[in-house]
């Protein structure tokens, strides 16, 4: 059965670049938010076995909302996308409970593997 | 300034590096460097960096080569002005991540940027100097340059990239 993925971004670009590469494998998403705010509105309507976060959105940014998700649903794992992947922004996503960060653009065998260990 | 922590040659292979990267793997063409001139109908994407590097990056590409890679892109065989904007913004914005990582690998400096804009022709921005220029072609002999600008001494910063 395939894992189901809640996509937080406000990048068309991203959206279908991850519809891309998961293509074949064993995620879908399930569920696609366009900012923070709304992620935190449909989590647990959605209950996905992963969230990957956009960090720069418009409105609140994806670190805040993550920190959010991760208060009301200590069990969500979450895994954070971003072109920022380094430096304090990385540290911050490991200090929020971020179980993975992974670099714009995807690359499909380090997207599954990151996507593996954060399931794990 | 960016020049300051990494020799030009360095930022060269960098910005190299991450253009043909985040351009094949975006929207599947391949550039590779040479000297041919850019048509007459060109559109431009522009961001400045604003915390870490007082230094900007522009991408100023013949209209048809944007508009191919935003269609391999968005697997649209149409392509509107809408589609155009918003796939020129969202490519760049994943280039000047992809830049800023490696320069932080490099210099352990963490650059932030702004906001992409996009333009219709050719934009220069105020009160910056070109540093270097970068020339690329597909293999339809379309062409784009990535251009490294930077603030003239007597400015004190980068420009607004807001037209």
């Amino acid at each position: 059965m395939s894992k189901r993925i809640m996509m937080v971004d406000d990048s068309r670009l991203a959206r279908v670049q991850l519809e891309d590469v998961l293509e074949g494998t064993d995620y879908q998403v399930a569920a696609y938010c366009r900012s923070g705010e709304e992620a935190i509105e449909q989590y647990a309507a959605v209950q996905p076995d992963l969230v990957t976060m956009d960090i720069i959105m418009r409105g609140m940014d994806g670190l805040d909302a993550a920190e959010i998700i991760l208060k009301n649903h200590p069990d969500a794992r979450i895994v954070m996308i971003s072109s920022l992947a380094y430096g304090d922004t990385f540290d911050r996503a490991k200090a929020i409970g971020a179980k993975g960060f992974v670099e714009k653009p995807f690359h499909r065998e380090q997207l599954v593997k990151i996507f593996e260990q954060a399931l794990s | 300034m960016m020049d300051a922590a990494i020799t030009r040659e360095g930022l060269e292979q960098i910005l190299d590096q991450a253009l043909q990267d985040v351009t094949e793997r975006t929207a599947g063409v391949r550039l590779h460097q040479d000297d041919q001139p850019l048509g007459e109908d060109l559109c431009t994407v522009h961001i400045t960096f604003d915390k870490g590097f007082a230094t900007s990056l522009t991408l100023c590409a013949d209209t048809s080569l944007l508009v191919r890679m935003a269609s391999n892109s968005f697997h649209e065989d149409a392509v509107t002005q809408e589609d155009l904007e918003e796939f020129s913004k969202e490519y760049f914005n994943v280039l000047c991540g992809k830049v800023a990582g490696a320069v932080f690998r490099a210099t352990q400096v963490s650059a932030h940027f702004g906001p992409p804009v996009f333009y219709h022709g050719r934009y220069e921005p105020e009160g910056q100097e070109v540093q270097f220029v970068l020339t690329y072609s597909d293999e339809h002999s379309k062409g784009a340059q990535l251009i490294h600008h930077m603030a003239r001494p007597d400015e004190g910063g980068a420009a607004s990239s807001e037209s």
